[in-house]
C-alpha cells in the first residue's frame, strides 16, 4: 500500500510539520497532572492541548464531539488533505478504520459515573451516544462525506497493526479505492489513575525506550494519527507500507535500514526485546516526543514514513542505551530505505510494521 | 420580603443554568455571561436542537432537583433561560 497522506494530532501539535518540528528539537518534558483521587500526587503526561482540537471549520458538526473524536477527526481530515486526494477521491469507494486501545474511556466512565450518581433517568444522553468505541469513526464519515465501509478495531495490544491488515485486505479485495486507516487513544482521568498505581511513572519524566528492564517506565500520552492508504499503483507521497509480521518472517532487513521501538510501558522482558532486535539494523525510538501510548506503532509509522520521504534521519530523543544498541543519534540527511516498526506486548509477543521508500 | 428573596435566586439560578448550558452542551465561542436572560435557547437563539432539550432534562434533574414530565409544557419552560428559571424557583417552592 501507498501512505499517499497523514494526518498527526499529539502532544507537540497538529499536522506533519509539527510532528516533523517535534522530531528536530529533540525531547520536551512532558506537563505534570494531579492523580484525580490521590494525596496530591502528580503524573507526567504528554497531553493533547485544548487549542489544537478548536478547528471550528472541520468540526463544525462535531460540537458535541469528546476529545477522543475530535482527536480522531482532525487526524483522518488532515491525511485526507495532505494526500491530496481530496477532491478526486470516489468517497464511496472509500473507507475507514479507526484503532484503538481503550476506546473513548473517559466519555465510557462519564456516562457509567452519570448512572452511579444521578440514577439511570439522569444519565446524559450525549454521553451515552458518544461511549460507543464507533463513535469516532462515525464522526469521521458524517465529516468527511465517507460512504464506504466504515469499522472501529479494538485491540489492546496491537490494534493499529489490525488495521493496517484490513485496510491491505479492503484494498486487495477492491472493495475500496483508498482507507483512511489511523490509530487513537486518550488520556482520561481513569487512565492517569491506572499509569500513575498500576505502572511505573518516569521520575525524570524521561521515557526511555532502549532500556528493557523489567519495570519500564512510563509517561502516558495521547492523540491520533491517520493514513491515506492506496493501492501500490496510485502514486506515492511518502512510502510504502508493507506488511504486517507478528514473527518478522514476512520481512527482511535489506539495504539501509532502521527499526523503530514503541515504549507503551506494558513490555518488560529482555529476551523478547532482544529477539525482536533486527540484525544489521540501526535502532530508534520516538516515544519521549509523543508519550507512552498503546497505539504509539502510528506515530512510529508516520514518523517512518517522514524518514523515507525526507531520506533523513532523526537522532533519538532520549540515548540512555544500556544494552549498547546501535542507536540512530544524529539528525540529518541519509539513505533510507526500509523502516522497521515494533511494538512488544506484555507478554512479549511483537507486532511489526515494514514501510520502504518508494525509488 | 419574598418578591426579594425571589430576584435574588432567581439571579443565582440563571447564573448557574448559563454556566451549565455552555458547559454541557459544548457551546462553543460563547460564554455564560454573553447568554442574555431572554434569548431563545432553539432556533435562531443559541441554536440548541432537540437533543440539546434532553439533556437540558437532565442538567435540571441533576443540578436542580426538579423534572419535566409533561414535554408540551416544556415548550414554554425551554424557551428561554429566564423560563428556565422562572420553572425551576417555582417549582422548588412547590416541593417544600
Amino acid at each position: 500500500m501507498n501512505i499517499a497522506g497523514i494526518g498527526v494530532v499529539g502532544t507537540t501539535g497538529r499536522g506533519v510539520a509539527s510532528l516533523e518540528a517535534a522530531l528536530n528539537r529533540g525531547w520536551t518534558a512532558p506537563g505534570l497532572v494531579d492523580i484525580r483521587g490521590s494525596a496530591g500526587e502528580r503524573l507526567p503526561v504528554y497531553a493533547v492541548p485544548p487549542e489544537v482540537l478548536s478547528d471550528k471549520t472541520v468540526l463544525a458538526k462535531a460540537r458535541r464531539a469528546d476529545r477522543f473524536t475530535r482527536m480522531s477527526v482532525l487526524a483522518a481530515w488532515d491525511a485526507l488533505q495532505d494526500s491530496g486526494l481530496a477532491a478526486s477521491v470516489d468517497r464511496t469507494r472509500l473507507g475507514v478504520i479507526v484503532a484503538t486501545a481503550l476506546g473513548p474511556h473517559a466519555t465510557t466512565f462519564g456516562f457509567l459515573d452519570g448512572i452511579l450518581d444521578f440514577g439511570d433517568a439522569a444519565v446524559s444522553p450525549t454521553a451515552f451516544s458518544h461511549s460507543v468505541h464507533n463513535a469516532a469513526a462515525s464522526y469521521i464519515a458524517m465529516t468527511l462525506d465517507v460512504r464506504g465501509p466504515t469499522l472501529t478495531l479494538t485491540h489492546f495490544d496491537f490494534a493499529f497493526h489490525e488495521a493496517v491488515s484490513l485496510a491491505r485486505t479492503w484494498l486487495a479485495a477492491n472493495r475500496c479505492d483508498a482507507v483512511l486507516v489511523g490509530a487513537v487513544d486518550e488520556l482520561g482521568s481513569v487512565m492517569q489513575f491506572v499509569c500513575g498505581r498500576m505502572l511505573r511513572p518516569a521520575a525524570d519524566g524521561r521515557i526511555k525506550p532502549f532500556d528493557f528492564s523489567v519495570k519500564p517506565e512510563s509517561v502516558p500520552g495521547e492523540g491520533s494519527v491517520f493514513f491515506m492508504l492506496t493501492r501500490d499503483n496510485a502514486g506515492a507521497a511518502y512510502g510504502r507500507l508493507g506488511a504486517v509480521s507478528r514473527d518478522h518472517s514476512a520481512v527482511r532487513s535489506t539495504g539501509q535500514s532502521v527499526q523503530l521501538l514503541d515504549a507503551c510501558g506494558l513490555a518488560k522482558n529482555e529476551t523478547a526485546y532482544r529477539t525482536a532486535l533486527m540484525p544489521g539494523t540501526l535502532t530508534a525510538g520516538y516515544a519521549p516526543l509523543f508519550g507512552s501510548v498503546m497505539t504509539g506503532s502510528a506515530f512510529h509509522a508516520a514518523i517512518a514514513a517522514l524518514m523515507l520521504k525526507r531520506q533523513y534521519r532523526y537522532a533519538v530523543p532520549v540515548a540512555e542505551n544500556p544494552h549498547g544498541l546501535d542507536l540512530c543519534l544524529e539528525t540529518g540527511a541519509a539513505v533510507v530505505d526500509q523502516v522497521f516498526c515494533t511494538r512488544l506486548d506484555c507478554a512479549g509477543r511483537r507486532g511489526t510494521l515494514h514501510l520502504s521508500a518508494v525509488r | 420580603m419574598q418578591p426579594v428573596d425571589r430576584d435574588q435566586e432567581l439571579v443565582g439560578i440563571r447564573a448557574k443554568l448559563k454556566e451549565l448550558l455552555v458547559s454541557n452542551l459544548n457551546i462553543e465561542g460563547i460564554t455564560p455571561d454573553q447568554i442574555k436572560d431572554d434569548d431563545p435557547l432553539f432556533g435562531e437563539g443559541l441554536g440548541l436542537d432537540s437533543l440539546d432539550a434532553v439533556e437540558i432534562v437532565v442538567i435540571l434533574q441533576r443540578h436542580f432537583g426538579v423534572e419535566v414530565k409533561d414535554m408540551e409544557k416544556g415548550r414554554e419552560i425551554f424557551r428561554s433561560v429566564n423560563t428556565l428559571a422562572n420553572y425551576v424557583y417555582d417549582t422548588k417552592q412547590g416541593q417544600k
